[in-house]
């Protein structure tokens, strides 16, 4: 078993103008109002929780009028030097685009886009495993954009299929925690991404659908611990069998969005497939 | 009517096993697929690509379904609306024209792919109120909508479904080494299941079948309602009235197969009692000709469609001596024929064969193997070859539809 290679290097957006503006998933209700007070303080510990496991935090800076900024797991797709961005499907998120492209490119990384008319919601939907990206289609993003992504950044990739609206990114339904294993909620899959996974992932660690639904799958790894949202007993027994560190962190405020602590982060050293540099 | 779309899918369908989830829920659908292509990317990144026709029950079924599958990638191939250009004279078609052929035909106008009603080959296509219609080149009138080039226009293969209502002998397509009774009881089955279905039954009629003495029996067919239209040339509506009026096929008796003295200027006395009379119809009412096959067509109702050729005799006053209009007769009739039985005619068989969508079922009965190949060659590959002599095919054919 070996760490991941990757998740020591994260961007993240302070949550300024984080709300509740509009509702694009199951979990958003306009009515629900956020303590913008209370989600800057559960950011800030995710950020400290994140830097104490080892992790190292770059900023991207708030935009008034672009309340999910705050998820940067969604502004697109990091392969070593090379920055993918997201095309969103709802126009609310879609003016977000240009602030994370300014990011990477006053930064020195390489920006390549994915043909228009498709759409592609960024690591959310395309987490790395061994040396492959696992990618979801169906909910928000088109399957057509992962042979593009693959072509992009020369990194084989696999669709899966997601089934559940509630968990309408891969991040909620797939967390790899080393390069045999990975948090599953098979349930948020059809039955040929649950065949798939099964085949990738030599260990799963399948969560049952209500434990999906707490976020569970939606944590941050950073070597040997897991920055978690929630984490059930028999889970948190098994995390730690395997030698993991679990920490559980609130983030309540940002569930309200529909988001966790994996939405709330990018990471920026994602390297797999073929040897080259990691970043710009 | 079954309908089908050519579609792609591109990228890592392999392992990610969308290619295996289409087929299934292709199939799970109740639907049809054939791989037309495909290509295997080499590494892990590299795309593969399958062309796939899709075969749905029908055109709304066949919607739902890509619908369904194009979240997993699958296209259409063509996606592009047919181009028309007006047609710049009578009888002559623009530069481009797309020429169709007798299979299930669609043209895609406004984003829908609407059926072209009347499939027949080597016409063009033109875009009216009504929707897209096969024209023949000289019915084309100037102002015209006719389609070019291939863009949005779709052809479906017949579905499997189809070609396996006909027999076993469809493998193989003309054979004279085949149990004959087998053969006329499937024939008879395929003519009792288009009755069923509410099809027209078409019968193409060559001489061969009043000098084989096959008349009366076809006669009786007539008569008990198993034939909805019939064409044929002046020799076999002459020869068949004249059997009748005076007991000889172009001089023989057909009672003792000789030659009559004289005979051989019977067929062309007969033609000229006909065009006394000005019609066989009138033929039939003055009570000249009192029974055959053309006296079964007129006291039954059948229509007939006579169009003649270089050689004839007379001809008889119901002749087309214009072929294109005696064509373009034949055309009026074609509509709801759902099966075609196409007697010792070589030059009638080929020319209705030009006319039927390839969906109806045409069987073709001759001594001679050419005719069926000649039929198939032509474009009427739906055509199954039946390689017999006519006069005994059509007696059992009869006794099979009417009983002993």
């Amino acid at each position: 078993m070996t760490e991941l290679a990757w998740g020591r290097r994260y961007l993240m957006c302070p949550p300024a103008f984080f709300s509740v503006l509009y509702e694009i998933n199951p979990w958003m209700h306009r009515e629900v109002s956020v303590d913008v007070e209370l989600a800057h303080e559960q950011w800030s510990q995710l950020v400290a929780c994140l830097r104490s496991a080892g992790a190292e935090v770059e900023l991207l800076d708030p935009v008034e009028a672009l309340p999910d900024l705050v998820f940067t797991a969604n502004a697109g797709v990091v392969s070593r030097d090379l920055f993918v961005p997201a095309r969103f499907l709802h126009p609310q998120r879609q003016g977000e685009t240009s602030h994370d492209v300014e990011w990477f490119a006053m930064r020195g990384w390489r920006v390549r886009e994915l043909p228009e008319g498709l759409h592609q919601e960024g690591a959310g939907d395309a987490l790395p495993f061994g040396e492959l990206f696992v990618a979801g289609y169906r909910i928000r993003s088109d399957v057509r954009s992962h042979a593009e992504l693959s072509s992009l950044t020369g990194v084989p990739v696999r669709s899966v299929e997601l089934a559940d609206p509630r968990l309408y990114h891969l991040d909620l339904t797939f967390c790899p925690l080393d390069d045999r294993r990975a948090i599953t909620v098979p349930a948020g899959w059809d039955e040929y991404g649950r065949r798939l996974v099964k085949e990738l992932v030599p260990e799963p660690l399948p969560l049952e659908l209500d434990e999906a639904l707490s976020f569970a799958a939606n944590s941050v790894v950073v070597g040997r611990n897991v920055v978690m949202p929630d984490c059930p007993p028999r889970i948190g027994r098994q995390l730690e069998a395997w030698g993991f560190d679990v920490a559980v962190v609130d983030v309540s405020e940002f569930r309200k969005a529909g988001g966790g602590p994996r939405c709330l982060t990018l990471a920026l050293d994602v390297a797999v497939g073929a040897l080259g540099n990691v970043g710009p | 009517m079954p309908a089908t779309e050519r579609v792609e899918i591109e990228g890592h369908i392999v392992d990610s096993l969308i290619l295996a989830k289409v087929l299934d829920l292709i199939v799970g659908a109740g639907a049809e697929y054939a791989i037309v292509d495909m290509a295997i990317g080499r590494t892990q990144t590299d795309r593969s690509r399958a062309v796939i026709d899709v075969v749905a029950e029908d055109e709304p079924s066949l919607e739902r379904l890509l619908e369904h599958l194009q979240v997993h990638g699958v296209n259409r191939l063509t996606d592009t609306d047919a181009s028309s250009v007006a047609a710049d004279a009578d009888g002559v078609l623009p530069e481009g024209f797309y020429s169709t052929t007798n299979l299930p035909t669609s043209v895609r106008i406004g984003g829908h792919w609407e059926p072209v009603a009347n499939p027949e080959m080597d016409c063009a296509l033109v875009l009216g109120a009504t929707g897209p219609r096969t024209v023949p080149m000289h019915r084309i009138r100037r102002g015209d909508s006719v389609v070019v080039g291939p863009d949005g226009v779709r052809v479906e293969a017949l579905p499997r479904a189809a070609a396996e209502l006909s027999f076993e002998f469809m493998a193989s397509e003309v054979s004279s080494e085949k149990p004959k009774a087998l053969l006329v009881r499937q024939v008879a089955d395929r003519v009792r299941a288009c009755r069923d279905r509410g099809e027209r039954i078409l019968v193409v009629c060559g001489p061969v079948l009043v000098h084989t003495g096959a008349c009366p029996d076809l006669a009786r067919l007539i008569r008990e309602g198993w034939v909805d239209v019939l064409f044929a040339g002046n020799g076999f509506a002459t020869h068949d009235m004249e059997s009748n009026v005076l007991g000889t096929s172009l001089g023989i008796s057909v009672e003792a197969g000789l030659p009559i003295e004289l005979g051989h200027s019977n067929h062309l006395r007969v033609i000229n009692e006909i065009r006394r009379r000005g019609s066989i119809a009138a033929a039939v009412q003055d009570g000249y000709v009192t029974g055959g096959v053309m006296y079964e067509c007129v006291t039954r109702g059948v229509p007939f469609v006579l169009v003649g050729s270089v050689r004839d005799d007379g001809p008889l006053p119901d002749v087309f001596t214009d072929v294109v209009q005696g064509v373009d007769a034949m055309r009026e009739h074609v509509g709801d024929v759902g099966a075609a039985l196409m007697f010792a005619s070589t030059l009638h068989a080929i020319a209705t064969g030009n006319i039927l969508p390839a969906r109806v079922e045409t069987f073709c009965v001759d001594i001679n193997p050419a005719v069926a190949t000649k039929l198939t060659d032509r474009g009427s590959h739906q055509a199954v070859g039946i390689v017999t002599d006519i006069g005994l095919f059509v007696r059992d054919l009869t006794t099979e539809l009417c009983g002993t």
